[in-house]
């Protein structure tokens, strides 16, 4: 069931409806009861044969955490350390076995015959459950935070349970952190009209990019790689060019539905993306890009790397951002292209490390005209173009796609005007995002008015909505899978 | 002795951050600070762990979430 669908719709009028019932509205545990329910039957309708799995490991990190809690109470650090570093392990077999396990034999026998020896891999058939990396990270960080006594574990299982599976971030996020989503569950949720509002006009706006950016522009980006050379070559760069802003338009636009589908429900969760192409450098980019998996990853491999070495100064830091770039790239999939694309990425952090502009970046602020500054621009147009070279290497099948992709680019045609066959809507909704991008940079999204007409006048809010709304009519594009629900 | 380490923290936060405006107290954590980030934090404790002649374990530094718990953890060290 797709979160922009209307069967999504009617099944979260249903959730609503009870949830916010009189006879549950006081009693959190029965409201937390109510949506573990419907987060099973939403992860159920996906697959119903991985059920099992999320209820077992859920389970099963339950008591990890109930464990790791009583031996530190009764000071047996190095046992707790050993059972987080159990529950760690575990979390990551899980992803192991059903997302790499294929990958590594696959690549062990042909390491293996490439030295001469005669290897074989029979291809398993492992099913993957839906929403696997997003899950088992949430699985790992709740018992890992008990063991730094950051939370408290929960004696509640449904509490817990609902944190797990809870339905509008199961599927692709964002992977909220147990410090700030379990509190939440511990009290009861009153329909809150300025959040669920809020929470609707993000819905609409994630919406309106996903179906009217991301899908139309699909139709260029997707053509693009099942021949390249049928394609003129300059028709190849300006499918890469727009492609960053097609996998922005389609994951923000399901974050931004997932958020605001929590808000409706009382429930903040954590932002995922901070308009990540105004970013001036890669370092930049990635405090803005898939935040909820950037975030967890430096406090989970980045620091206690960095910690690790951190008496080896800049060394230190360019082999942890490394391995750090590594684990973000694999944790996409089990491909060659997904390693690659995060040792680009490390590479491009290297020059960042040595001239100190690793750090956090100062606030940017528009020239007197309005625009931002010139040099900034220029840093911005910079680490896009870096960006959409490291996404052309993300989206290639196969390494030797890539190749071929990148060898196709440099042909004469390269300098022909291209024919996209893109319908005209794309490039008003392209320069629409562009534009609320840089106008709405200190918004969480672009229907949060502020200030201007559309902050004082209702029927200028209306007009907006009804406008959006009426494009998501007339113009979407041929519906298209998130990209990010194979992760 | 608090009041000894806080002082002492104020200087390295200020050569850390490159911010002379900057005190140390105990309730300042990350987010006050505009430049203090994942790497800067390892910068902080670099400095801290030569200025003391001590050293944390991974653990002691994860669980740090304000300058006070940072106190606290230095204090424990060179009691």
């Amino acid at each position: 069931m797709l979160i922009n669908s209307l069967s999504f719709l009617a099944f979260f009028a249903i959730v609503v409806v009870v949830y916010f019932a009189p006879a549950l509205r006081s009693k959190p545990a029965w409201q937390n009861l109510w949506l573990l329910l419907v987060s099973y039957v939403f992860y159920g309708l996906a697959d119903w044969r991985m059920v099992p799995l999320l209820l077992g490991a859920t389970v099963v990190f339950y008591a990890l955490g109930v464990g790791v809690k009583q031996m530190m109470n009764g000071e047996r650090w190095k046992a707790a350390s050993r059972l987080t570093t159990l529950a760690a392990a575990l979390g990551v077999a899980l992803l192991l076995v059903f997302k790499y396990l294929n990958f590594f034999g696959e690549s062990f026998a042909a390491l293996l015959q490439g030295v001469g020896l005669s290897c074989s891999w029979t291809t398993l058939h492992i099913l993957v459950p839906v929403g696997v990396s997003f899950f088992t990270f949430k699985l790992i960080s709740y018992v890992v935070e008990i063991h730094r006594e950051r939370i408290e574990p929960t004696h509640d299982f449904v509490q817990f349970a609902t944190y797990i599976a809870f339905f509008p971030t199961i599927m692709s996020g964002p992977i909220d952190r147990p410090g700030k989503f379990l509190p939440q569950l511990m009290r009861s949720h009153t329909f809150e009209e300025p959040l669920a509002l809020d929470g609707c006009r993000q819905v609409l706006w994630g919406i309106f990019t996903k179906m009217c950016i991301a899908d139309n522009l699909a139709l260029l980006t997707s053509s693009a790689w099942v021949m390249p050379t049928d394609f003129p070559a300059s028709r190849l760069l300006v499918a890469a060019l727009l492609f960053p802003l097609q996998m922005y338009a389609d994951f923000a636009g399901y974050s931004d539905m997932a958020i605001g589908v929590a808000k409706v429900l009382g429930f903040r969760v954590e932002r995922n993306f901070n308009h990540p192409y105004l970013a001036r450098n890669v370092a930049e980019y990635w405090r803005r890009w898939h935040m909820s998996l950037t975030s967890w990853i430096t406090d989970y491999v980045f620091m206690p790397l960095n910690i690790a070495m951190r008496d080896r100064g800049r060394i230190g830091t360019i082999i942890a951002v490394m391995i750090n770039l590594i684990v973000i790239g694999l944790w996409h999939g089990a491909n060659w292209t997904y390693a690659l694309f995060g040792l680009y990425h490390g590479l491009l952090f290297i020059p960042l490390v040595f001239s100190g502009s690793f750090g956090r970046n100062r606030k940017l602020k528009p020239a007197a005209h309005g625009l931002p500054k010139g040099s900034d621009f220029l840093k911005m147009l910079g680490t896009y173009c870096l960006v959409a070279i490291g996404l052309l290497i993300f989206q290639a099948p196969s390494l030797s796609h890539f190749w071929a992709y990148v060898r196709a680019l440099f042909r004469p045609s390269l300098l022909s005007i291209p024919s996209l066959g893109l319908p005209w809507f794309t490039y008003v909704g392209l320069l629409l995002l562009i534009a609320c991008e840089w106008l709405c940079r200190d918004r969480e999204h672009p229907l949060q008015f502020v200030h201007g007409p559309a902050a004082s006048s209702r029927v200028v809010r209306w007009g907006i909505y009804y406008i959006l709304i009426l494009c998501i009519f007339f113009f979407q594009g041929q519906s298209q899978q998130f990209i990010y629900f194979q992760f | 002795m608090n009041e000894e380490i806080l002082n002492a923290l104020t200087e390295i936060f200020r050569d850390i951050f490159d911010n002379e405006d900057l005190v140390a107290t105990p309730e300042l954590c990350a987010d006050d600070v505009e430049e203090w980030d994942s790497l800067s934090h390892i910068q902080l404790v670099v400095a801290i762990e030569k200025y003391w002649h001590i050293k944390f374990t991974a653990r002691e530094i994860m669980k740090w979430q304000n300058v006070g718990e940072m106190v606290q953890g230095i204090a424990n060290k060179i009691e």
